[in-house]
């Protein structure tokens, strides 16, 4: 039985207290240390292209040195990985990636693709509407107030305080901001 | 309470007045200015457009946006619809996008509203150096090769532009270049004792010179400072310079070509008014720009001539990365 | 006495009174939220009080400025995500209490040591200002290198876990900083030949996806977990506790002044900086440090505000900024018709003096905002995870399209959320990333300065570091600190002692 706190214990929620298990293996954590030592390795090459050993000021000099520190960690990393025994008690589906997850990490997908077309104010009405109710399982009206409440204090502090200009997309949105521009201005004459 | 709701009512009246009165600006204006925030491109934009705005009545939201040498907004603005509700406000870096392989668009996709003012650059060093004017500069560095540490913002900056001058005109410099960020940060290791000579604008040194902090060696124009009447002109200096000069960054406000022709006009009249007034213009000579005040066809042939010059010291001093020949950049006085 | 007059303006002009306070409530709500900064924050300001007149104008951005410096610490407290680069360190020690219910507590006393910072840096400013410029002018690029390499050690302290992999992460955040076209001599590095990579990535992006999105996706994991519930009786540390850490928030103090007023480095350097000091030399502490340590607390906190009095020292002496907020003051001065430069001094000694008025005034709001209203904070943490954590993740999102108004950024935040995500799941501190991203281009622009001041030669490099007095103390204190936090330590002790102590 596993108290949410012992799950904590090895999830990483501060650099101070690190996640990974210690002396063993969690599930993808091979494949993790291969992608970094392969990337890091890539990096490195592409270091060396952009000045090689031509002086001590090139521009690659500190890019070289610091993906060559990168690659040897890496490889460092990837080589006490595979040594440790894989744990029996964790699975990619439970502990890595549960479902909830993927389909949040989706959602933000989504949001990244939608957001220009689309505008800002519709696409993050239906983010946070969908994902409240998924993750919440709330009624509706708890859904719809909650979401679009905080979406208009948010576009409040970033649109109007902050002028903020994101994408208004399929919103007429410079034209609004205009009128209650007029309208705060004409009224305080 | 009544005048509360009748100021209200009044002001929606008006409101649906002015929309009908006028087509343009029907809404906001967004403004983006390449530079970063505390920059001197974003000074000047944020001390001029309030002015603007007036003129214009309507409201233009500014917006930094940096990266790539201002290529990043140049080409936000490009892309945007050609509507006159997005406003380019830039230096003059741009020109040289195309020579110096940053990019294959420029000024030239846009359409001047007001080239607003242009800085004077400036040659300086510290106190304690083993030189304090010109003459003595190109001694010491003759005498002492690769001594000499020259401050440098990067190829096709202020700094690259007039040590080019200086190598057209004075031949080969034996000096070392350090880089910096920026003016600013060059200037303050000159008086750190890192750099000994460092081109600038004329704004940027003058209080540290007030104060003594730093030495002018050179104005590089064709007149005599009024913030600095005993420092030598460079043509004074070697006549070689008289070709070049005047020559200095600028500052503009641009849209992209396209734009209706009611935007443009209505846009160039706001800024025109807007450089007139007097705590612009007083800002501005506090920081020692001179204000050009210019637009159309007058502005078009300013950022011609400037390009072609600026391009071939460039070219001519190996800095370029593309030929401007090739680029179709005719040389100066061809 | 004219100048002393110029002192109080602040205390007897109910109206700046108001305006500072206003500015400083702000702040904090500014700094709190990722992506919104006191940079963005003054740059706006910078339109707004176009037509006022210059007192009321630098009122409210002084108090933005130091309500936002210590803002930053009440999300990294509260959720784990830092609002500024400057509370990465608060986090730390902040968050895990928090978990226990503690983050009245921690709140509190993070008020508390931000005023007491705050206060020194101010102190400093009044009285040694020219004293402390003067220092600040002598940092060589040679200099300004050895200091970055020595905030790269910190990746010793800020690991807990696995060194390797701090060190990993350290250089990749290095590398990270290097991405795009290098600022110097505009080749490009690590672009690929891709477009987008050309700008480089945003660092601001870089934290919120870290330690926003990443976090969000964590605590996926337990959404329908019941909140912790927030204990707040006792928010103000009793006179006890800060006498106890009197001397330590003395010295981090000194480095955030110092840090703080270095043209260049600012309050985020000073505040990481001060967590490594305090975890070298706090032998025991109640709890350890990434375990809730009240000492994890302090130092950050009052290093970056001390580093606000330190950033206007150079600013108020030379005209020179001394981080990226007091360069948009420096234009806000201009702009009503000041000339800020060394003159300054001279000129408009009133100033000078104002501005240290006003920033006495925004320290002691920031205390009133800071203690206050502590609960309403704290119910952020008791809202349900299935509200909070999609409300995470439009923040992040957001907030990291504000800082360029760049779409590429947001998906460099979103990218690199998932990727603190598998990065914490498999025991990578994140910390070190931000460090090295922060560090990268000091260390990079000014190795090459140095070397090329030099004409490239190593010979004359060493010399330089050994001849100068300031360079060969820095010097020394990277290899200090380099002996005594790696194996190499250990090793050269047994081989010099013959035998290590147990």
């Amino acid at each position: 039985m596993q108290t949410p706190e012992d799950h904590d214990a090895h999830e990483g929620t501060s650099d101070a207290t690190p996640g990974g298990l210690p002396g063993e293996r969690r599930p993808g954590e091979a494949v993790f240390a291969a992608i970094l030592a392969v990337a890091s390795i890539v990096l490195l090459w592409n270091a060396y292209g952009i000045a090689g050993f031509s002086a001590l000021s090139s521009p690659g000099a500190i890019p070289m040195a610091t993906t060559a520190v990168m690659a040897v960690t890496a490889v460092i990393v990837l080589v006490k990985t595979l040594r440790l025994p894989r744990t029996a008690d964790e699975t990619v589906s439970r502990d890595i990636l549960p479902p909830v997850v993927i389909v949040m990490a989706l959602m933000l997908v989504a949001y990244g693709i939608l957001l220009r077309p689309l505008g800002f104010i519709p696409t993050s009405a239906l983010f946070l509407v969908a994902a409240i109710k998924i993750l919440s399982n709330r009624s509706w009206g708890f859904t719809l107030a909650v979401s679009l409440g905080s979406l208009v204090l948010i576009w409040l502090i970033f649109r109007i305080v902050f002028t903020v200009l994101m994408p208004a997309g399929i919103v007429p949105e410079a034209e609004f901001v205009q009128m209650l521009r007029d309208i705060v201005q004409g009224g305080s004459e | 309470m009544r005048n509360v709701v009748l100021g209200a009512v009044s002001a929606l009246v008006m409101a649906a007045g002015a929309a009908v009165a006028q087509d343009y600006p029907t809404r906001e204006i967004q403004g983006i200015i390449q530079w970063g925030a505390g920059g001197s491109t974003d000074t000047v934009m944020r001390s001029v457009t309030p002015h603007a705005e007036d003129a214009l009545g309507g409201t233009v939201v500014m917006q930094n946006m940096t990266g790539a040498v201002g290529a990043i907004a140049l080409n936000y603005v490009a892309d945007a619809d050609a509507d006159g509700y997005t406003l380019l406000m830039g230096a003059e870096n741009p020109m040289l996008y195309k020579v110096m392989g940053l990019g294959d668009r420029d000024y030239g996709d846009f359409i001047p509203i007001n080239i607003l003012a242009r800085g004077t650059p400036i040659l300086v060093t510290r106190p304690d150096a083993p030189f304090s004017d010109y003459a003595g500069m190109m001694a010491y560095i003759a005498e002492n090769p690769g001594e000499v540490r020259f401050g440098s913002t990067g190829p096709g900056g202020l700094p690259s532009v007039v040590t080019a001058m200086m190598q057209t005109v004075e031949g080969e410099l034996d000096v070392t270049f350090v880089p910096y960020d920026g003016d600013g940060p060059a200037l303050t290791a000159l008086q750190g004792g890192a750099i000994d000579v460092m081109p600038a604008v004329l704004g940027a040194s003058i209080e540290g010179i007030r104060a003594g902090a730093m030495v002018p060696l050179a104005i590089f124009d064709t007149e005599a400072s009024p913030f600095l009447p005993d420092t030598p002109i460079a043509p004074e200096l070697n006549e070689g310079y008289a070709t070049y000069l005047p020559w200095g960054p600028f500052f503009g406000v641009f849209v992209a070509n396209g734009t209706p022709e009611e935007a443009v006009t209505a846009l160039t009249e706001a800024y025109a008014a807007a450089v007139e007034n007097q705590d612009f213009l007083d800002l501005m000579e506090n920081r020692g720009f001179t204000v050009m005040n210019i637009s159309g066809d007058e502005a078009q042939d300013f950022l011609s001539s400037w390009q072609s010059t600026t391009a071939w010291l460039l070219q001519d001093a190996g800095l370029a990365v593309n030929d401007p020949e090739g680029l179709g950049i005719p040389r100066p006085g061809e | 006495m004219d100048a002393f007059m110029s002192f109080l303006t602040v205390f007897t002009q109910p109206e700046l009174l108001l305006l500072v306070g206003l500015g400083t409530f702000a702040g904090v709500y500014v700094g709190a939220i990722p992506g919104l900064s006191v940079t963005m924050a003054v740059s706006i300001l910078i339109s707004f009080t176009f037509s006022w007149d210059v007192y009321p104008a630098i009122s409210l951005m002084i108090g933005i400025y130091m309500g936002g410096v210590y803002g930053g610490s009440r999300t990294a407290i509260l959720l784990n995500i830092p609002g500024a680069p400057s509370a990465i360190a608060t986090a730390m020690d902040g968050y895990p209490m928090a978990k226990r219910g503690e983050a009245g507590e921690a709140i509190g006393t993070t008020t508390v040591m931000s005023f007491f910072g705050g206060f020194i840096g101010i102190i400093v400013l009044a009285l040694a200002a020219p004293l402390v410029s003067d220092f600040a002018l002598r940092f060589q690029p040679r200099d300004y290198m050895l200091l970055a390499v020595l905030g790269i050690l910190l990746v010793g302290s800020l690991s807990t876990g696995s060194l390797v992999k701090g060190i990993f992460a350290g250089a990749f955040g290095i590398a990270l900083g290097a991405v795009g076209m290098d600022p110097l001599t505009f080749t490009p590095r690590f672009t690929f030949d891709l477009q987008i990579l050309r700008p480089g990535i945003s660092f601001i992006a870089v934290m919120i996806g870290m330690f926003g999105v990443s976090e969000a996706l964590l605590q996926l994991h337990h959404v329908n977990a019941p909140a912790i519930r927030q204990q707040i009786n006792r928010i103000v540390p009793s006179w006890g506790t800060v006498r106890k850490h009197l001397p330590l928030s003395l010295q981090t103090s000194t480095i955030g002044v110092i840090i703080g007023a270095l043209p260049g480095t600012g309050g985020d350097i000073a505040a990481l900086m001060a967590y490594d000091h305090a975890k070298r030399v706090t032998k025991n502490p109640e709890r350890e440090f990434g375990d809730g340590a009240i000492e994890g607390l302090v130092a950050p906190e009052t290093a970056n505000n001390a580093a606000v009095g330190g950033a206007f020292i150079p600013m108020m002496t030379l005209g020179i900024p001394g981080d990226a907020v007091t360069a948009i003051m420096i234009g806000a001065l201009f702009i009503h018709g000041l000339n800020p430069g060394p003159m300054l001094m001279i000129d408009r000694p009133d100033m000078f003096w104002f501005i240290t008025g006003a920033l006495v005034m925004a320290n002691v709001f920031m205390l009133i905002f800071g203690l206050t209203g502590i609960k309403l904070f704290t119910k952020i943490v008791e809202m349900p995870r299935a509200v909070l954590i999609p409300l995470i993740m439009l923040l992040s999102i957001v907030g990291a399209y504000a800082v360029n108004n760049s779409i590429t950024d947001v998906y460099w935040m979103l990218g690199f959320g998932v990727f603190g995500y598998f990065m914490r799941l498999y025991g990578f501190p994140l910390g070190p990333v931000i460090l090295g991203v922060i560090l990268s281009r000091l260390l990079d622009d000014n190795w090459r300065r140095a070397i090329i001041s030099e004409r490239e030669d190593l010979s004359r490099f060493f010399h330089g570091i050994f001849t100068s007095p300031l360079s060969l103390v820095l010097f020394l204190a990277v290899v200090f600190i380099f002996v005594s936090q790696t194996p190499i330590g250990g090793w050269l002790k047994r081989a010099i002692f013959g035998r290590a102590k147990p």
